[in-house]
């Protein structure tokens, strides 16, 4: 009965892709053979429609057949939990977000790549987005160096600064390339109420921790000193980490609308789909909703460039991608087909029709391709420019506990109801204890003067 | 209080409800048209919202040109389940909900009309109390190892079976409070003329409690209805239901407010459809018993 | 009905035992595996490892993770106010509701289906627009006070009025829930009552105080009891309007032990949290009680 019904939404859902897969009828992008059906855990994201259509071609090409339980992004990572803690897991392959896949690679959820099939390798053009796909399982890290190849970016996602091409241009300024820049063009542009010189996010928790830690290691600061040789010595109350909670903090104040504390990523997105903002730092995956006249009143008139620079001449970015991996409670012959659509999709071919359908392609060479000339494709140097210096964050077990921490002293700086040095004091002290309790090699730095 | 059995049991005359004597006056309307007031407004932007565009949403547009693409999408879209999903909500809500009345309405009379011992009685209530205190996120992972253990995941049962227990502390306590309102002495009067329990029970003391058991019946429906971390983890995309469907527009850069505000609309007229049909039926099938 | 079929006699002589038997059936085959897991996992560490999971008994771990926990203070101040004032405001409105649609002469059936409405739409839509409605630059509170040529409100950006704008939204989604409760209770009220009293000469504020308020005592404390308790849980709104920002105005407990339990994924230390909100509301209900007895002459 429930098999029965499966079976039906299953055919409705090829029937309905197939419909606008069917002029795309033509020879596989790779030689996948025939396989059983599989079912991909995904989250309801704004690229999704993009990996929908993607899918759609796989399946019209090889015959293969794909179920995709999409789910709201609040839910994504209890269905993966549930999937792989007991029995046989309901998905072959589930799309997780970089933060959560340490636990995954961690608690060895997740079936290496190489297991499944000895031959599979990346392509060279596939980036690695700070090895976020590997695991050192000895050294608990990610990293292509020693470890195996458990998951790759589905989509990856970097902050990028968006800024009003009209705007700037009729008030004589270039795109910033240094967070002075930024703070010096707001302010000449800010105008409140009708005009915000530049907006992100202070909103408490991932919001804010999210967006700083750009401004943080443009300015040369960490959070642990060198979390990849075990030295978990906290680094979070130096010097240059107060700089850039400061620019930080200046930024959002002089250049944001007056509930700056409480910002999230819709607001910003809201405030420059309106015309409201004149800069604002935004993941890529929103580009395209500014093209859309339905949702955007700036269609055509916004810009990218990479995040700028901080004073100490260096650039930051935080990646924010979605890894693919393969659960270990999967039967064989679903592990073979899942790895074979992971074979299809990062070839170029299937990589280019991701990007034309509006998701963010995983090879250097589509970003260099005939796309990167058509406008609605303008924000694709300033990606490739990213990728160069883009890190991972908070890449260990603890991550979520430090975000939570730095996500709530961070805010508080944001509001006055810390000072930033106290702040960081306090996030450091909170910080090192947490290390402490799961047994880490850890320390904190002499307190900044408060 | 010495009132006759059969005065009671009469079926009122609409005029004549007792609050008619303390409602009303100048104060009382204005304070309902107040409140009307204030559960319409949010209501109505909801309503305009559904057919704006999402950029008219964002900007505060008024006027604006009225748009149907919301619906379209949400109805008719090729990525969409969303008819689907409001039948899951149905088939679950409806089921759990008559599954919840007849079980929480026989524990409540229970407890309160036949004496048992105080470890019981107060010991089901008081379990029934604390577990509605737990916090849903906590039982969701033994529940999933359980049900797919017997095979029950994503399948309605499993919805249902969790609705219910999720809704009974609610409606034992509802459904009790309600029979503590009413006067053994009716009951009593029936058995003396020959009733047998079941039948007093089926034919004198629950059409007496009609109001209870449509409110307590509302209220199971629309907390089944609206139930979104159980739904979400024991089912999966072609079983998903409406609270599911509504949260897949709160994605993780934007949320699709036009859509969303349309899914919202478009799920409340079955449900408020399928309410009055409910509290129909329950009024027919009782009074009709009740005159005999 | 057949009278004297045997299935009727049967059900009839041993109506007293089954009619309770289904509701206990029923809890104890869902309830009792998922309460003595959270009991369990409340005394433990659980770890992941090699694709298994790892029990540690560590109870005065997780008792000593709560007390140092530096949120739980400020979550608990909140979560207190939040309750106290959202429940009260709710219980208010609501009776005084119930008690006006009652005694409208007509269309109560469409006034009950209008009041209703809040409570049907799924909590992620209310706080998706509700935090629309409260925006800053254009939300419709702000419009309107811009064509009245009033100041902006800083709704969720301010420490000292988020938690107010969050129990404003509760309000809203929370008084058709006591409304229809105390509707119902006052609906079956015994009309003979009422109308004696009147007829002795009750003035309506003696008839409510003296005679209606009393009879609906059971269900007034039932909807207190349930709004209390879903209150105290409240959680997909709050999340969805400020997360518990700005800095920790708005952060709840049910908010902090969705980020232990469910962000960090600490199972043992969020179980132990979890058991300690049901303590905490378990204190709440008899303090109440204790002093709605003392109140009381």
């Amino acid at each position: 009965m429930i098999q029965h019904a499966r079976v039906i939404c299953t055919s409705f859902l090829v029937a309905a892709l197939g419909l606008s897969a069917a002029a795309i009828a033509q020879k596989p992008f790779a030689d996948v053979g025939k396989q059983p059906p599989i079912t991909i855990l995904i989250g309801s994201t704004p690229w999704y429609p993009a990996f929908e259509k993607v899918v759609g071609i796989y399946e019209q090409q090889t015959g293969n057949k794909i179920k995709l339980d999409v789910v709201p992004f609040g839910g994504i990572l209890e269905k993966a939990r549930n999937a792989v803690r007991s029995g046989q897991s309901p998905y072959d392959l589930m799309t997780l977000d970089t933060q959560w896949t340490i636990e995954f690679y961690d608690g060895g959820f997740l079936s290496p790549l190489k297991e499944i099939d000895a031959a599979f390798e990346l392509p060279k053009e596939v980036l690695s987005y700070g090895d976020s796909g590997y695991w050192n399982a000895q050294k608990r890290w990610r990293t292509a160096d020693g470890g195996k190849l458990m998951a790759y970016t589905v989509l990856g996602n970097v902050q990028l600064l968006y800024y009003r091409g009209d705007v700037l241009k009729q008030a004589g300024i270039a795109p910033p390339k240094t967070w002075d820049d930024v703070l010096a063009a707001c302010a000449k542009l800010n105008e409140p109420p009708k005009m915000y010189g530049f907006v992100a996010r202070g909103e408490k928790g991932n919001g804010i921790r999210y967006d700083w830690q750009s401004v943080m290691l443009a300015e040369r600061a960490s959070v642990a000193k060198d979390p990849a040789a075990g030295d978990y010595t906290v680094t979070i109350n130096s010097p240059q980490a107060k700089a850039a909670l400061d620019l930080y903090i200046d930024l959002l104040k002089r250049c944001g609308p007056p509930n700056y504390g409480s910002l999230g990523q819709g607001d910003v997105i809201q405030l420059l789909a309106t015309g409201k903002a004149a800069m604002g730092d935004v993941v890529t995956a929103a580009f395209a909703s500014f093209e859309d006249p339905n949702k955007s009143a700036v269609v055509g008139k916004l810009d990218t460039v990479a995040l700028p620079r901080g004073r100490s001449g260096a650039n930051g970015a935080v990646i924010g991608n979605w890894n693919a991996g393969i659960p270990k409670n999967a039967s064989d012959p679903q592990k073979k087909a899942a790895l074979s659509f992971l074979r299809w999709f990062v070839t170029y071919d299937a990589q280019h029709a991701f990007a034309e359908n509006g998701g963010i392609p995983n090879r250097s060479d589509v970003f260099t391709s005939d796309l990167a000339k058509q406008p609605r494709f303008r924000w694709m140097p300033a990606y490739l420019e990213t990728q160069k210096f883009a890190q991972q964050e908070l890449g260990y077990a603890e991550g979520a506990q430090v975000e939570q921490v730095l996500g709530l002293r961070l805010n508080q700086a944001l509001i006055g109801e810390m000072s930033s040095a106290k702040a960081l004091n306090t996030a450091a002290r909170e910080i090192e204890d947490i290390f402490r309790k799961s047994g880490r090699k850890t320390g904190t730095l002499p307190p900044l003067p408060e | 209080m010495n009132t006759s059995a059969t005065a009671l049991s009469l079926p009122r005359s609409a005029t004549t409800t007792p609050a008619t004597a303390v409602g009303g006056g100048w104060i009382g309307t204005t304070l309902l048209a107040l409140a009307v007031a204030a559960v319409l407004g949010p209501f109505a932007w909801i309503l305009t919202a559904s057919f704006k565009y999402q950029i008219a949403i964002y900007s505060g547009e008024w006027p604006f040109t009225p748009t149907l693409s919301n619906y379209a999408e949400v109805l008719f879209g090729r990525r969409s389940d969303f008819v689907g999903n409001v039948v899951n909500s149905l088939i679950v809500a409806s089921a759990s909900t008559a599954l919840v009345l007849v079980v929480g309405t026989l524990a409540a009379y229970s407890l309160q009309r036949f004496r048992w011992p105080v470890w019981v009685s107060a010991g089901f209530l008081g379990w029934t109390l604390v577990f509605h205190m737990i916090p849903v996120m906590t039982l969701i992972g033994p529940w999933y190892v359980a049900f797919r253990e017997l095979g029950l995941y994503d399948t309605r049962i499993a919805l249902i079976l969790t609705h219910v227990t999720i809704n009974l502390p609610m409606t034992v306590w509802l459904m009790r409070a309600f029979f503590r309102e009413l006067p053994p002495e009716i009951e009593e009067a029936a058995l003396v003329d020959g009733c047998r329990p079941l039948e007093a029970f089926r034919r004198v003391t629950l059409p007496l409690v009609i109001p209870g058991l449509i409110a307590s019946g509302i209220l199971a429906f629309i907390f089944s209805w609206n139930e979104f971390p159980v739904a979400l983890s024991l089912t999966s995309r072609d079983l998903a239901t409406v609270p599911v469907a509504i949260a897949r527009f709160a994605q993780q850069y934007e949320i699709q407010h036009s859509q969303m505000a349309a899914a919202s609309i478009v799920s409340t007229i079955p449900a408020v459809i399928l309410m009055a049909l409910g509290q129909r039926f329950i009024v027919r099938g009782l009074t009709l018993g009740a005159v005999k | 009905m057949r009278e004297n079929s045997s299935l009727t006699l049967v059900l009839n002589r041993t109506f007293r035992h089954w009619s309770l038997l289904p509701a206990v059936a029923l809890f104890v085959a869902l309830t009792i595996y998922p309460v003595a897991n959270l009991f369990r996992m409340s005394v433990s560490t659980i770890e992941f490892a090699q694709a298994g999971e790892a029990w540690t008994f560590t109870p005065l771990r997780n008792l000593a993770l709560l007390r140092a926990d530096e949120v739980v203070p400020a979550a608990v101040r909140n979560t207190l106010i939040f309750v106290v004032a959202a429940v009260a405001i709710e219980m208010v409105l609501g009776l005084a509701l119930a008690i006006i649609v009652a005694g409208a002469a007509r269309g109560k059936g469409l006034i009950r289906t209008v009041m209703i409405l809040p409570i049907l739409v799924p909590p992620v839509a209310i706080g998706s627009i509700w935090k629309l409605l409260y925006n800053y630059d254009f939300g419709i509170f702000n419009q309107t006070l811009a064509a009245l040529h009033l100041p902006p409100v800083n709704w969720l950006g301010s420490t000292s009025l988020a938690l107010w704008s969050v129990v404003i939204v509760d309000v809203w989604h929370w008084v058709p829930f006591v409304f229809l409760i105390l509707f119902a209770a006052v609906e079956a009220l015994p009309v003979d009552v009422l109308e004696a009293a009147r007829v002795d000469g009750a003035t309506r504020w003696q008839l409510l105080r003296r005679v209606m308020l009393p009879l609906l005592r059971p269900a007034i404390v039932v909807a207190l009891l349930f709004r209390t308790i879903l209150a105290f849980k409240v959680f997909d709104e709050v999340f969805l309007l400020t997360s518990g920002g700005p800095g920790t105005s708005t952060e709840l407990v049910t908010l902090h032990l969705y980020k232990v339990f469910f962000d960090q994924n600490q199972l043992g230390y969020g179980s132990l949290l979890s058991l300690a909100l049901i303590a905490a509301i378990v204190a709440f209900l008899l303090v109440g009680r204790q002093a709605v007895r003392l109140a009381r002459p």
